[in-house]
């Protein structure tokens, strides 16, 4: 028995650390790599051991301005994208909690079925009317497409987490004197916190680095980092491996410091609804 | 404080009507209880006076004026749930100032109004904690303080009660009792428990599938139950219908054919004609004592309670029949007795009473 036990649980380590390696490994190549000599980066047998060096930094800061311009607009267009989507998701999350009929059954079945669809086949058409509407190249355009694509997944999201809260708290509220909004306001938004911190991590993660809309509707106003990135590697000066791998550093840590922080609350909401609470 | 007009009030939900056609007078300052058993309909009337659910038809008129669809946040009530419906986010105090702050009241004022609330209720030692941290009966304090500081004209109760243990919901009982006197505020309380109803109420309304069956004192109710429904709802143990035959009718008197009941002469009520009808008899008027009129059968439960004895007797049509007697009583099972009572304590009822 304790033979098995110690096994079982060996395996279980060896397992959590092949996903450790498999997912980190990327990461941290990329991270040591910014900080490595040039030529070091890409030596066989890998060097664990080096000086580090903040030269592919200095070069990014002096050369690719366009890069923390292209990251502000990143930033511009996630936060616009984030506080779309939690409205929206909420407020829609709650039509389908609190109240029910054959058409918001319907809907919110469309709702789910739509994600399905590929969102290029969506974004084709779109082009032509954006420009004719004069969003092209705009933060709007991206933060409403991106805000777009993740409002089904919030509102079911959101209904579940808003399922949750007793609607007696929203006639008790109502009968305190509260309008619709101050109900959504004070009572649904503290309470589904968890929900909505889980539809922000989806939102952010995507937005934050995307890439096809961005290519298709962004040209330089509004052109976010991960295009600028791309453009690092299509340089005809060559690809200057060190200072895109500074690049990618800089665009990886917002959204992983940003994910680590609302881990917590990310596992609650992914669960939501699992047990009863 | 105010009054209330119920004139036709109908409720259907997708057809189905659970409201039918409701006629009610509440008083400024009276305490009234709803009862029925549960989905007769009292608490959806509750929900329409409080405005939670809407009007189907009829009228509901607030101190002359009517309210169908006055947002309830404008209908000067506050309303204690059954599940209590705290806010859990929010401590005690900003729980019963939530409505306040709503009203842009000065911070100063609402701590007033909140702590003197609490101070009614006894919760002052609790205003910082989270309702997570409390009892249910501090829960349930905190809500009827929540519905107090907003100092509304009608206070509405939904089953405040019910999820309390026995000795907590007597001494709530009282306290709400003790409430009513000191804010003198119109009152509506919906139960399912009669005890409750007696003790608490100026007046009583018995509700069944929607519809009012008799509304009075509770002591008028208790004394005169229209028909067999209130008479079997109203007092604990119910009132013993037993199912009897009617020979004859005349000047409003009723003449039994049952073994042990040959004699009796009782109000013929509503009954008009000779045929089935229900015998209404308190377990409380019963005797072991020989009497002229007499009921017997075989004794097959017997609660010795202390100050008094509940005895459960099968009768040989196999209904039963419950006697409270004073005292402790010993009484060996499977034994037949007879009871007998006074032909001034029965009433009589159409056997259709119980009938739909």
């Amino acid at each position: 028995m304790r033979a098995e036990r110690i096994l079982v649980n060996a395996g279980k380590t060896l397992a959590v650390l092949l996903l450790l390696v498999w997912s980190l490994f990327p990461i941290v190549f990329i991270i040591t790599s910014s900080f490595k000599p040039g030529r070091e980066i890409f030596a066989v047998p890998p060097q664990w051991l080096f000086e580090p060096t903040f030269d592919h930094y200095i070069t990014l800061w002096q050369r690719w301005a366009v890069f923390f311009h292209g990251l502000l607009n990143s930033t511009i267009v996630t936060i616009g994208a984030a506080a779309l989507a939690v409205v929206a998701s909420t407020c829609a999350g709650y039509v389908y909690s609190r109240y029910s009929s054959r058409w918001l059954g319907a809907s919110l079945l469309s709702l789910i079925a739509i994600r399905l669809i590929p969102p290029i086949v969506v974004t084709l058409p779109l082009f032509p009317i954006v420009n004719n509407l004069g969003l092209a190249d705009t933060h709007f355009i991206l933060s409403v497409l991106y805000a777009t694509f993740f409002v089904s997944l919030g509102t079911v999201l959101m209904r579940t987490f808003v399922d949750q809260i007793p609607r007696e708290l929203d006639e008790a509220a109502s009968m305190d004197g509260a309008t619709l909004p101050v109900i959504l306001w004070r009572i649904i938004m503290p309470l589904a916190a968890p929900g909505i911190i889980a539809v922000a991590v989806f939102v952010v993660v995507f937005a934050w680095n995307e890439f096809l809309f961005a290519f298709i509707f962004t040209s330089t106003k509004a052109k976010t980092a991960p295009l600028v990135i791309s453009e690092m590697i299509g340089s005809i000066e060559g690809v200057d491996w060190g200072v895109l791998f500074a690049a990618s550093t800089i665009q990886l840590l917002p959204v992983l410091i940003f994910v680590m922080l609302m881990n917590r609350y990310l596992v609650a909401g992914l669960t939501a609804g699992a047990t009863k609470g | 404080m105010a009054r209330l007009k119920l004139s036709g009030v109908k409720k259907d939900f997708g057809g189905v009507e659970v409201i039918k056609g409701v006629d009610l007078d509440i008083e400024d300052g009276e305490f009234v209880v709803f009862v029925g058993p549960s989905g007769c309909g009292k608490s959806t009337l509750l929900r329409l006076i409080a405005g939670l659910e809407e009007i189907s038809g009829g009228q509901l008129e607030i101190d002359g004026r009517v309210s169908n669809d006055v947002p309830s946040r404008d209908r000067g009530i506050a309303m204690v749930f059954q599940s209590y419906a705290l806010y859990p986010h929010l401590t005690v105090a900003e729980n019963m100032g939530f409505s306040l702050s709503l009203r842009k009241t000065p911070k100063a004022e609402i701590d007033r109004s909140v702590l003197q609330a609490a101070t009614i209720l006894k919760l002052e030692h609790l205003l910082d904690r989270k309702p997570s941290q409390l009892s249910g009966g501090q829960r349930q304090r905190v809500a009827i303080g929540r519905a107090i500081v907003r100092e509304p004209s009608i206070f509405l109760f939904d089953e405040p009660l019910s999820n309390l243990d026995a000795a907590l919901r007597m001494e709530t009982r009282t306290e709400i009792a003790k409430l009513h006197r000191d804010l003198a505020a119109t009152m509506i309380y919906v139960t399912h428990d009669q005890v409750e109803a007696m003790t608490l109420a100026d007046k009583i309304v018995v509700l069944k599938g929607g519809v009012v069956q008799q509304v009075g004192a509770p002591m008028e109710l208790y004394r005169n139950p229209c028909n067999a429904f209130v008479a079997g709802f109203i007092g604990s143990p119910r009132m013993n219908l037993l199912k009897v035959d009617v020979t004859s009718v005349e000047d409003g008197k009723a003449r039994l054919a049952q073994p042990g009941l040959e004699h009796l002469v009782v109000p013929a009520g509503r009954v008009t004609a000779p045929g089935k009808a229900l015998l209404g008899v308190r377990p409380q008027t019963l005797t072991l004592n020989p009497g002229q009129h007499q009921v017997s059968g075989t004794v097959t439960l017997v609660e010795r309670m202390g100050p008094e004895t509940v005895i459960s007797i099968r009768l040989a049509d196999g209904s039963s029949l419950l006697a409270v007697l004073p005292g402790d009583v010993e009484q060996a099972l499977d034994a037949n007795v007879s009871f007998s009572f006074a032909d001034t304590d029965v009433r009589l009822f159409p056997a259709s009473d119980l009938e739909n």
